[in-house]
């Protein structure tokens, strides 16, 4: 019986697993300094990050969970999220919201941008489909001839990454160079994309590394109150017939 | 039944022994003994015997979650999303007890469909453990309940229009449908009204469960647990004391349970939920696939096999209700498949065709999934068509009469 559980179990776990990753991995797998057991973020990264937040999405879009002192739980001291505040002339506990107000943003775009927060949790492929999202922008007729025989809709922008390619969003990573980083990496548009996609990783999940460390020490003890519960499982069967 | 009116002899001093003086009054220590500490257990149970008692476990540690959660969400659509978001960034430990009450509602389900496997394999719902098999199904249909109402309290888009979804399929009842839907609502669509019932639901339903695992656990006591040879034990030596052996086990058992669940919360506590779940609630925008939780689909891929929705509506129902009657559909004298051999093989491939039925409900209702989707769900009332039909003509092997 045991052997035909396993077997179950497997095809079971291919079956959903594949069915899962079908979903989420139509998009380039990326390198992210999150992922795994002991993913983390680098300070450097998340500040640059932060920067093309700042000076790029937050025209238009919200983070609307998000305020300078939250990002005291990445690392940061609150001198360091203080002077940032100060540079966007906002108190610490003020939350990222966009200067835009959503009647301008209907007239431009036709609808009004969603809040950055979540979004990196809010879209199938996660982190990676932002990523190909924010670099999947093209202009070459040729391509979009491809890809919508029918052409573009009026005012949409084209995309590779976007369900249906036609997105209301124009490239906001349109050149390199957009923002200076403080630490004199060279901004590039993939740069930049990645850096904002890390960014937003942690907006999306601030927890995300006190659980992660957390984790390995509840995994151990379960590990070792496990091996313990069996070895007094074995001492104090050892006496009944047939085990 | 004739009442025994003779005055039973009591300890009279509090002071005495304070533990018998309490006992003759309220037997509560002899009750807990004697289901927990020396009940009779078969010694030949498998870890298949494990799962009631993780189940049990499960259903406290979602209401003991629960109850938090409750402490700090806002049942209001205005400010139910972001109550959630409050949980996970601003409550001490919200983080942690949110995500274990959304992956230990999914390790829930696993832990009772393996249950109900196990029932169903070693024909634990064979005389005399009809009613024991039917309190369970009770239960199961309870979680379902619970599950789908806990689903909606986030206000994200799946939220949302899974509810809106699965309301709507009330509407098929002649008649009076539309209008118990309305009723439901209390209003013209999901909205407001809804959200407010269903965490009250929500929140009662739990309990209702515990009432009802405390009649399956009295069923299961009057007859013992059924074991892995299916056979009617009548041995004194066949039985072994709950504690400390059973006891032991379990705990041994929740150990290992809590591995892979330790490992979903801390390092993939969204992966069986869906990423527009993160969406705040839009009624106007729909969302491009309409899924319900996982544990779900294979009953959400049998709805969509059938092409007339009132039929479809039925079937999904007589899905679950037909197990109700699987005690008169399989009358075979022998219990365990162990001595079955046909019924073995068609067991498991039952459980492959209930694989199969969930990941078509997964899959867009289109083109070659719903061919699948429709030979499966056949196959799904093709099995208990045909359980009749073995309880007269399969011949079982020879069984032991003892253990």
């Amino acid at each position: 019986m045991y052997r035909t559980l396993l077997a179950v179990t497997l095809a079971t776990w291919s079956l959903v697993s594949g069915s899962f990753a079908a979903e989420s991995g139509t998009y380039a797998p990326q390198k992210w300094s999150f992922n795994g057991l002991h993913g983390s973020y680098e300070k450097n990264q998340l500040l640059r990050g932060y920067t093309v937040a700042t000076q790029v999405c937050l025209a238009c879009h919200s983070f609307k969970y998000i305020s300078h002192r939250d990002m005291m739980r990445a690392g940061f001291t609150e001198n360091e999220v203080a002077t940032l505040a100060k540079a966007l002339n906002m108190t610490l506990d003020q939350k990222l919201i966009t200067a835009q107000d959503d009647a301008t943003a209907r007239e431009t775009f036709g609808k009004i941008p969603p809040d950055l927060s979540l979004m990196n949790k809010a879209r199938g492929g996660l982190a990676d489909y932002t990523h190909a999202l924010l670099t999947g922008y093209s202009e070459d007729p040729e391509v979009i001839k491809h890809a919508l025989p029918a052409g573009l809709p009026e005012g949409a922008h084209f995309n590779k990454a976007f369900p249906g390619h036609a997105i209301a969003m124009p490239n906001p990573l349109a050149s390199d160079d957009l923002v200076t980083y403080h630490d004199g990496t060279k901004a590039t548009v993939d740069q930049m994309s990645r850096d904002v996609t890390t960014f937003m990783q942690w907006t999306a999940e601030p927890e995300r590394i006190e659980r992660q460390k957390l984790g390995l020490f509840v995994l151990m003890y379960l590990v070792i109150f496990s091996l313990l519960a069996y070895l007094s499982k074995r001492v104090i069967w050892k006496d009944v017939k047939g085990h | 039944m004739i009442h025994d009116i003779t005055p039973i002899a009591v300890e009279p001093s509090i002071t005495a022994n304070p533990v018998k003086w309490f006992d003759d009054r309220l037997p509560l220590i002899s009750m807990v003994k004697n289901g927990l500490v020396v009940y009779p257990t078969p010694r030949n149970l498998n870890y298949m015997w494990n799962f009631g008692s993780l189940a049990g476990i499960a259903l406290v540690l979602q209401i003991l979650t629960g109850l938090f959660l409750a402490m700090h969400y806002k049942p209001d659509i205005n400010l139910a999303f972001d109550s959630v978001q409050h949980i996970m960034r601003d409550v001490n430990w919200g983080w942690l007890i949110r995500n274990m009450h959304m992956v230990g509602a999914s390790f829930f389900f696993i832990v009772v469909y393996i249950h109900m496997g196990r029932g169903l394999y070693f024909g634990s719902y064979k005389s005399p453990r009809e009613v024991l098999w039917g309190i369970g199904v009770v239960i199961f249909l309870l979680m379902m309940a619970t599950g789908f109402l806990g689903y909606v309290l986030p206000w994200g888009q799946m939220s949302y229009w899974g509810a809106t979804v699965i309301t709507n399929l009330l509407s098929v009842i002649p008649f009076i449908g539309p209008d118990i839907v309305v009723w439901l609502w209390g209003g013209y669509s999901v909205g407001d009204p809804t959200l407010n019932r269903f965490y009250t639901l929500h929140f009662l339903l739990p309990f209702v469960i515990v009432g009802i695992v405390m009649l399956h656990l009295w069923a299961l006591h009057q007859h013992k647990s059924n074991n892995p040879l299916g056979i009617d034990l009548k041995k004194e030596s066949d039985f072994i004391p709950f504690h400390p052996y059973y006891t032991i086990k379990d705990i041994f058992g929740l150990g290992i349970y809590l591995i892979p669940f330790t490992f979903m919360v801390f390092y993939a506590p969204e992966y069986l939920g869906h990423t527009d779940n993160n969406i705040p609630a839009d009624p106007l925008v729909t969302p491009a696939h309409i899924v319900p939780e996982w544990y779900f689909l294979p009953f959400y891929a049998i709805l969509r096999a059938i092409p007339i929705k009132e039929l479809g509506v039925v079937a999904m129902f007589g899905s679950i209700l037909i197990l109700f009657v699987l005690p008169w559909l399989d009358k075979h004298p022998v219990r365990s498949a162990r001595f079955r051999p046909i019924y073995k093989w068609l067991f498991w491939a039952f459980i492959l065709n209930f694989v199969l039925l969930g990941w078509c409900g997964k899959m867009p209702p289109e083109g070659i999934y719903v061919v699948i989707s429709r030979l499966s769900t056949a196959f799904y009332f093709g099995f208990f068509a045909v359980l009749p039909l073995l309880a007269k003509y399969e011949k079982a092997k020879p069984i032991p009469t003892s253990i």
